[in-house]
């Protein structure tokens, strides 16, 4: 018994020294070789387990990082909302600064901070007043066109009305300065009450559609030349004297964004060609087609003149021709055309006849020659 | 010290292969999902659970085979976790029957102990730490790996009690 029991500690022992010293040499092998071992053990016995501990951690890193991208999603998401807001703010923004530069002066620029609510779906509050020089009446503006005035002053904000309340009213005209009227509110129910209409417009003075229709500046409230809208179709009244016009609005009231206030020593100048409208657009688009045809014109007078250049050395080499088959010598002063015309009628039947000499030559059968390719080119023009 | 009456043999090893076989899938499923810097050692368990059922030389065995898994994974301190759980393996093993009574307390004390004696010998042999690095992770992680583990131990233990309860021979 106490033998068994020393041979099975002596087992032990051995099996303790031999699994210790393949430890030591595992420690110390060289790294290419701990490198085979470690791989086959990987490939083979451990491959199961690796593969399981890899979905696990895969597993932990996805809920680790859950949250992480929810948080990126959401923050994306609201990037991908906000995006074209502000695209759209910033275009506003471009728009306005090209207004006030084009301005110059008189105007503040202002928020608006609050736009109309249900009791009050017309009016808006804007983040300059008093002491920024704003007064009652004052209009409010943006780069695309009139958007309402001010009714209410208070020293760090002011209270307007936008062009679709039922109080707003502004004398307008036809771009062109052809028609007169009032535009009002159109208050008709659903869409249609984010109109416009032209009233009062003479009978003489028809408008087409898509015409634009700014303030005239009559009143004094609103400059001349403020857009309002363009014209979107005729109304039908029950006033045969004169017209009544539907417009769409060059702003819609409840995506003012940031405006220009028109202080009062503004208001009453005119803002023509301050707004890039359809006009102006149109008499650039006439002043091209005109600087064009100008052009051409000058292009065609300054032919004649190559034209009457080359007709007077043609006439001129044509005398030279001529004195020398008539024996005279080249420096010979030039004889007067009564002279001439006595030389060519003494030999006209070898000489070319007078016309063809004062006046326009013939054209030529053949190809022209090559020195005076050019020169007879423009002359038979 | 009170042990059970021994179960058949077969019933006795179909236990303790499924015990073992257990942790090592915990090692590698629950473990990387729990991760930290003072992860729980499902294998070190394993093999002091098994050291108490083994004769030393056999736990040696079983330490060197359990610590190649390691180093398999570990390429860069080959043979350190061999050489740890070769000794745990056999230190467990000839400590179980002071250590492994019945007792929860003694349970989770041996594991506690078995694991810092591995991380500690795996630290000195693996060329991975030295220095203020080596005692930190002596003296701070491990104790917390080491305790981490224990209460699983204690946990399993208590739970799985068929499957963990020693049987001496």
């Amino acid at each position: 018994m106490a033998r068994a029991v020393r041979t099975a500690s002596q087992l032990d022992t051995g099996l303790l020294v031999a699994c210790g010293v393949l430890a030591v040499v595992a420690l110390v092998m060289p790294r290419w070789m701990q490198n085979s071992v470690s791989t086959a053990i990987r490939r083979t016995v451990l491959a199961p387990f690796v593969h399981m501990q890899q979905k696990a951690e895969v597993m932990r890193t996805t809920i680790v990082t859950r949250d992480s991208v929810q948080q990126r999603k959401a923050d994306s998401l609201g990037l991908t909302l906000d995006a074209p807001q502000l695209a759209h703010e910033n275009d506003q923004l471009r728009h306005l600064i090209g207004l006030g530069a084009r301005l110059q002066h008189g105007f503040v620029a202002a928020e608006v901070l609050r736009t109309g609510t249900l009791d009050h779906e017309f009016t808006l509050t804007v983040s300059q007043g008093s002491n920024a020089g704003v007064e009652l009446f004052t209009p409010i503006v943006t780069a695309d066109g009139l958007v309402g005035k001010v009714v209410s002053v208070d020293p760090t904000f002011s209270t307007a009305i936008s062009w679709a309340h039922p109080d707003f009213a502004v004398s307008a005209m036809s771009v062109d300065g052809a028609a007169f009227g009032i535009v009002k509110p159109h208050l008709g129910t659903g869409a249609q009450r984010w109109l416009l209409e032209l009233n009062g417009v003479p009978f003489r003075a028809p408008l087409k559609i898509g015409t634009e229709i700014v303030s005239s500046g009559l009143g004094g409230t609103y400059s001349r030349g403020i857009p309002i809208g363009t014209v979107i179709g005729e109304l039908q009244t029950t006033e045969k004297w004169v017209r009544t016009y539907m417009l769409k609005p060059a702003v819609l009231p409840n995506t003012p964004g940031p405006v220009l206030l028109m202080i009062p020593s503004r208001s009453a100048k005119d803002v023509n060609g301050v707004w890039m409208n359809i006009a102006s657009s149109d008499s650039a688009a006439r002043a091209i087609v005109m600087s064009g045809d100008s052009m051409a014109k000058k292009a065609a007078l300054a032919e004649i003149a190559a034209r009457r250049a080359v007709d007077s050395v043609t006439v001129d080499s044509l005398r030279g021709d001529s004195l020398a088959r008539l024996g005279l010598p080249r420096d010979t002063p030039p004889p007067q055309p009564d002279t001439i015309k006595k030389l060519l009628h003494a030999d006209t039947t070898k000489r070319p006849k007078p016309d063809s000499v004062a006046g326009k030559p013939k054209p030529p059968t053949g190809p022209p020659p090559p020195s005076e390719e050019g020169v007879m080119e423009s002359s038979w023009l | 010290m009170a042990v059970r009456s021994q179960p058949s043999a077969l019933a006795t090893h179909a236990q303790a292969i499924v015990g073992f076989a257990l942790l090592l899938l915990a090692q590698y499923t629950v473990r990387p999902l729990i991760g930290g810097r003072a992860p729980i050692d499902f294998l070190a368990i394993a093999v002091l659970f098994s050291a108490v059922r083994l004769r030393p030389g056999a736990a040696a065995l079983l330490g060197f085979a359990v610590g190649l898994t390691i180093d398999a994974l570990q390429p860069d301190s080959f043979g350190a976790a061999t050489l740890a759980f070769t000794l745990v393996g056999y230190g467990a093993s000839w400590l179980k029957a002071v250590f492994f009574a019945d007792h929860i307390a003694l349970t989770g004390l041996f594991v506690f102990v078995g694991k810092w004696v591995y991380d500690g010998v795996y630290n000195f042999a693996g060329p991975r730490l030295g220095g203020v690095d080596l005692v930190v992770q002596l003296l701070l992680w491990t104790p917390l790996a080491a305790a981490l583990t224990a209460l699983v131990a204690v946990l399993l233990l208590t739970v799985f009690r068929p499957l963990y309860r020693p049987y001496t021979k």
